[in-house]
């Protein structure tokens, strides 16, 4: 049993509807609110798990259901779904991540106020990242895109009665609607130079072969226009996924409670820049057969994919807060899926955002389980000795933490690292990116192994940590599954047999090559992650910290970097005094011009106006106006007049009656007559 | 005539279901659910909801099968699309049944319900000038008795009265017509009629006879000057009976009557877009269409009483829905379906929340609708949507109902001729009607509550079918093509 395209769109609807059913209900239906929630979502991912079926049967096929949405002067807008193997794995993951999440969350949440609204908001991200997921237009997706960009505002807003995350969420919003707006004028490009915004449509789709020709040729400027138009997108997908330089928003996204972090802010919504330029990849690769052009758009998206990655590896090696941490770390994973994009192996992107959704998912969902458990201690300093106190919880933690460091061979993470790697060694362009991203492998595993030391082992260091113990089966379980899917996901994509990148290319057989082949690049990363891992432990775990105010080892030895590290490079301060200050400037001339310049000229337009104001009132009143009220109650009076006239006598009723066919006769005649 | 008994009771299969579904309600009520007086109502009304949904499936499901048992039915897309919206908005009309205290038979009430849809349906279907008299008959008997149903007010018989006195003339008039046109073509047959007249000369009989079934249809549509009813009649009624008059019969009337003045009498027209006139029934309707426009709005502007009002805007709305019958010959039927469905959607739901206001206390002046938000903030919500639908405001169904009703008579001929001006003058009383539309709503979403109102409990029935009607009118308005491309 499968399910056909035409029906994909129950996949999102379902949870849509869950979540108007959660705005309806009332503000104490809590089980209700979370019940619906979590029942449709479980039936979104049974339905997707069907559309995976039916996607795995013909892979190489791109299954499209188009409709028209309206009329418009050129002809029709339309919509549509797509089913293929990369909208189905994603919708899978989806559907799956989120249903434990929002079975995470019914413990996490239990005692807030704001319980149900919680599980409507969650419901309408779903739907909307699920339908971003189907969607084969460019529109709908830009549509589900700003929905859940509004989904995670009102999300990272949720505790809104803090300023702080009030800021987080305008911040977020704000940044992101910076790189939307270059999608927009993509997406408006698009649809002028192409006349749809359909994926595939039969041959007619700007991804098949008839668009990109035409899309291949140069501008002025001697870019092709696909690279134009790819960069825009492109700019969306910096902005949403948190890439250098709009990474600042992510991790004080972290504000947010903590499944919303782990949903939206690591395994969904900040992946769904990647997917965005896997999806339109046959746009971004147009240009790459051209050799005059002075850049192609891969190379831009590789460069600052490595950039991201390298950044935020290490400023993750100087934070303090542990989802904060984690939060860098996304940024950094994300920085190498883009890098991976740009190196030209979507496969391995889509591989990487599969496997970090997983233990990125559980890496939050365990730190949601400690803060929780803590009394909401959030800073590792205060955290400590937390391996006795809760076992199920620092198991997991510690196997989400292998598969994001990339420990060899039985986690998820190593694999689909190690196509990266491999991918941007084989790059022809550059090995720049290659390097960045062995070094921040090295940092991945430093500052990972920072963290589990300082929460996990010595003694605790504050009262919440002190009485910490280990919270209820609806946390623990949802940790216990994505322990075993980013254990056992490494199975899908082995180099020896590359299922998963066989049916993303769309191939039915599954060519794999011996370990051998890459095995010098292998021992050389796992050298590395050896050196950052010893180095950790070197630093932070040999002498573990007595209390929460001594001071950080590294900062004693490199005063200077790791000062500048934990203030994040001083982004926010750079964009605060030269965007921020620009906006200011910008908003102050506003109000000088307003105030002295247009109100003076005003003022004066508003003597003038006063004067022949003045002087056409008196005609106006008599006129105009006196007319215009005559007619009013001209009609008014005239409907008083006739509804006397309806004087409730059914006789006289009927004698109309007669009297109105008579007057229809007459009036035909007469009108023949003439 | 070749006899398709098979052919005929496949065609009739919903009509089938609504009848069988009343005698169930009837057996029913009387066998088992009488004596067991706190379950009576519920299990009418199910029973009743379950017949109409057997009947709109049934109805869905059938396909375009075209001339049925010799030419007596017909049924295309219109007959379908007819059928299922006659049929859903006799559902949510239905779910507004009065409260057991003001109601003592309901299983009487929900079989005269499905009778009276019975009719509509078949109205719907009809071909044939003896079938459209039978149905309209059926449809209108019907809605007399469910106008008089409510024997604790004076105001519902004397409505009932005055409706079948009107209704009864109306059919004189009807069947006269009807006589003189099988007197002037031979055939009862809506294709034989159209192939004879259009080898005559319009002679004087056929002016008369038009002239009485333009009588009729003017009664059906409450148009002007044979609108003369609806006003006592809205307000008299029980709401359901109310709704149903003003929803589902003034649609399927309106049907019935385009089949039989396109189909069978457009060699009559006469003209309609340009000078100079020439005779027909084009003309005549255009009249009506322009007294209806006036008089409904004028009359609404000095209404205090709600459901007047309403009649009065039903007036109005019939002015514009007679454009859409000008419009249908020569540009479909899609643009006059689609107002004609979204209206009674709109008034159904309407009607529905006088209808739940009526089982607290008094519900017939404006200011009986003061402070509703702060009574109950789902009535007010669902009452903004249909009165701003009524007053066609986009993106409801109402605008877009206006919009391609207003867009197809003005691609008849532009604004040279008398639907030119029929138009302009429907645009410009539509500035009129927001007036009165406004005052509902002022009552209802700004005005103080009284002192003594207490908060309203909507029964579940009647909130779904609110709900129901008011999310149609969204979704309608939003894609309006869902209605607009079935044609």
């Amino acid at each position: 049993m499968t399910l056909s395209v035409q029906h994909l769109w129950l996949i999102p609807a379902l949870p849509l509807a869950a979540a108007a059913i959660g705005a309806l209900t009332p503000r104490n239906g809590r089980t209700l609110a979370a019940g619906v929630a979590i029942g449709a979502m479980a039936g979104s991912f049974l339905l997707a798990c069907l559309a995976l079926a039916g996607a795995l049967a013909d892979p190489a096929a791109h299954h499209t259901f188009n409709f028209d949405w309206f009329d418009l002067g050129f002809g029709a807008l339309r919509l549509g779904f797509l089913l293929d193997p990369l909208t189905a794995f994603m919708g899978v993951m989806v559907s799956f991540v989120s249903l434990l999440i929002f079975i995470f969350s019914t413990g996490y949440m239990k005692e807030d106020a704001n319980y149900k609204q919680f599980f409507c908001f969650l419901s309408l991200f779903a739907a909307a990242m699920l339908g971003l997921v189907v969607a084969n237009s460019l529109l709908l997706l830009f549509v589900c895109w700003e929905l859940v960009g509004l989904a995670s505002y009102l999300l990272i807003g949720f505790w809104f009665h803090k300023p702080s995350a009030a800021a987080a969420a305008k911040k977020a919003f704000i940044t992101t609607r910076i790189g939307d707006l270059g999608f927009l004028l993509g997406l408006l490009w698009l649809q002028d130079t192409q006349g749809t915004l359909l994926f595939y449509d039969g041959g007619a789709g700007f991804l098949e072969p008839a668009a990109l020709t035409s899309l291949s040729t140069l501008l002025p400027c001697g870019l092709a226009i696909s690279s134009a138009i790819g960069l825009l997108i492109f700019c969306g997908a910096v902005g949403k996924s948190g890439q250098f330089p709009l990474h600042v928003w992510l991790p004080d996204a972290m504000e947010g409670p903590t499944p919303v972090s782990a949903l939206i802010h690591a395994a969904t919504m900040v992946a769904a820049g990647v997917f965005l330029i896997a999806r339109v990849y046959p746009l971004m690769a147009a240009d790459q057969a051209l050799a005059a052009v002075p850049v192609h758009a891969l190379t831009v998206v590789a460069f600052i994919g490595a950039i991201t990655a390298l950044l935020g590896a290490l400023i993750a090696c100087a934070q303090n807060d542990i989802k904060r941490i984690l939060a860098f770390s996304t940024v950094s994973q994300l920085g190498y899926m883009m890098l991976a994009l740009g190196v030209g192996s979507w496969v391995a992107a889509i591989f990487h955002l599969l496997t970090h959704a997983f233990f990125k998912a559980l890496l939050f969902l365990g730190a949601g389980s400690v803060i929780h458990a803590a009394h909401h201690e959030q800073d590792i300093r205060a955290l400590g000795g937390l391996s006795k106190k809760m076992k199920i919880t620092y198991v997991t933690f510690a196997i989400g933490t292998m598969a994001l460091v990339g420990v060899p061979l039985f986690f998820s993470g190593f694999w689909s690292k190690e196509a990266i790697l491999h991918a941007a060694h084989g790059w022809e362009v550059s090995q720049l990116p290659f390097y960045a991203a062995l070094l921040g492998v090295v940092l991945t595993a430093f500052y990972n192994t920072r963290l589990m030391a300082e929460t996990f082992f010595g003694t605790p260091r504050s009262d919440g940590a002190g009485h910490a113990h280990e919270n209820g089966p609806a946390m623990t379980i949802p940790l216990v599954i994505l322990a075993a899917g980013a254990v056992l996901l490494s199975l899908v994509n082995l180099p020896t047999y590359p299922w998963l990148q066989a049916r993303l290319l769309g191939l039915h057989e599954v060519h794999g090559h011996p370990l051998s082949e890459g095995a010098g690049l292998m021992g050389l990363s796992v050298v590395l992650v050896a050196l950052g891992i010893g180095a950790g432990w070197a630093l932070y775990g040999r002498s573990l910290r007595p209390n929460a105010s001594a001071p950080d080892p590294l900062a004693a030895r490199l005063p200077g970097l790791f000062a500048a590290l934990a203030h994040r490079l001083g982004f926010d301060e750079l964009y605060a005094a030269t965007v921020g200050r620009l906006n200011a400037g910008l908003a102050s001339l506003a109000t000088f011009l307003d105030h002295f310049v247009w109100d003076g000229l005003i003022r004066l337009l508003a003597a003038l106006g006063e004067f022949s104001g003045f002087v056409s009132r008196e005609t106006d009143e008599r006129t105009l106006n006196g007319g215009f009220d005559a007619t009013s109650g001209r009609l008014r009076g005239a409907g008083q007049a006739y509804s006397r006239a309806q004087t409730g006598g059914a006789h006289g009723y009927l004698r109309t009656l007669a009297l109105g066919f008579v007057l229809l006769l007459i009036l035909a005649v007469l009108g023949g007559a003439r | 005539m070749n006899a398709d008994y098979a052919g005929l009771f496949n065609a009739l299969q919903p009509e089938a279901h609504l009848v069988l579904g009343a005698l169930l309600v009837l057996g029913f009520d009387m066998v088992w659910a009488r004596h067991r007086p706190a379950n009576r109502h519920h299990v009418a009304l199910a029973l009743g909801l379950l017949a109409l949904a057997l009947a709109g499936w049934k109805a869905a499901a059938t396909g375009n099968t075209g001339l049925v048992f010799g030419g007596v039915l017909l049924i295309d897309a219109l007959t379908v699309a007819t059928r299922v919206g006659v049929i859903t908005l006799a559902g949510l009309a239905l779910c507004l049944l009065p409260p057991p205290s003001r109601l003592r038979h309901p299983a009487e009430f929900v079989a005269l319900v499905l009778f009276a849809t019975t009719g509509f349906t078949l109205m719907a279907a009809a071909n044939q000038l003896l079938i459209v008299f039978l149905a309209v008959e059926l449809a209108s008997l019907s809605l007399y008795v469910l106008t008089g149903f409510d024997k604790t007010r004076p105001e519902s018989a004397e409505a009932a009265l005055k409706y079948f006195l009107f209704g009864g003339m109306a059919a004189a008039f009807l069947l006269f017509g009807f006589s003189l046109l099988y007197g002037l073509t031979g055939s009862l047959d809506l294709g034989t009629i159209a192939s004879q007249l259009a080898l005559q000369r319009l002679s004087p009989l056929l002016l008369v006879a038009l002239g009485m079934v333009l009588v009729a249809f003017g009664f059906k549509a409450a148009a002007a000057p044979f609108h003369l009813w609806a006003p006592d009649v809205y307000q008299g009624a029980p709401a359901p009976a109310a709704a149903l008059i003003a929803s589902a019969s003034k649609l399927a009337g309106l049907v019935v009557f385009t089949r039989l003045l396109w189909p069978g009498l457009g060699s009559a027209v006469g003209t309609i877009a340009h000078t100079p006139v020439t005779l027909g029934w084009g003309p005549v309707v255009a009249l009506i269409a322009g007294a209806s426009l006036l008089l409904g709005n004028l009359g609404a502007l000095a209404q205090s009483n709600v459901r007047r009002l309403l009649a009065y805007s039903a007036i109005a709305h019939a002015g514009a829905l007679l454009l859409g019958v000008i419009a249908a010959g020569r540009l479909g039927v899609a643009p006059l379906y689609y107002y004609a469905a979204t209206y009674g959607l709109a008034t159904v739901g309407a009607f529905g929340v006088l209808a739940v206001l009526e089982a607290t206390g008094p519900a017939q002046k404006l200011t009986d609708l003061a402070g509703l938000h702060r009574r109950s903030p789902l009535l007010a919500g669902c009452l903004a949507v249909f009165v701003l639908s009524l007053a066609g405001i986009p993106p409801l169904a109402g605008f877009f109902g206006k919009f391609a009703v207003f867009a197809a008579v003005l691609r008849l001929g532009g604004l040279s001729g008398p639907a030119g001006w029929l138009a302009l003058l429907a645009i410009a009383l539509s500035a009129v009607a927001l007036y009165y539309y406004l005052l509902i709503l002022k009552q209802a979403l700004v005005a103080k509550p009284a002192a003594d109102a207490a908060p309203v409990k909507v029964p579940l029935p009647a909130a779904c079918a609110l709900l129901i009607s008011a999310a149609l009118l969204v979704i309608l308005g939003v894609f309006p093509s869902l209605i607009l491309g079935l044609f």
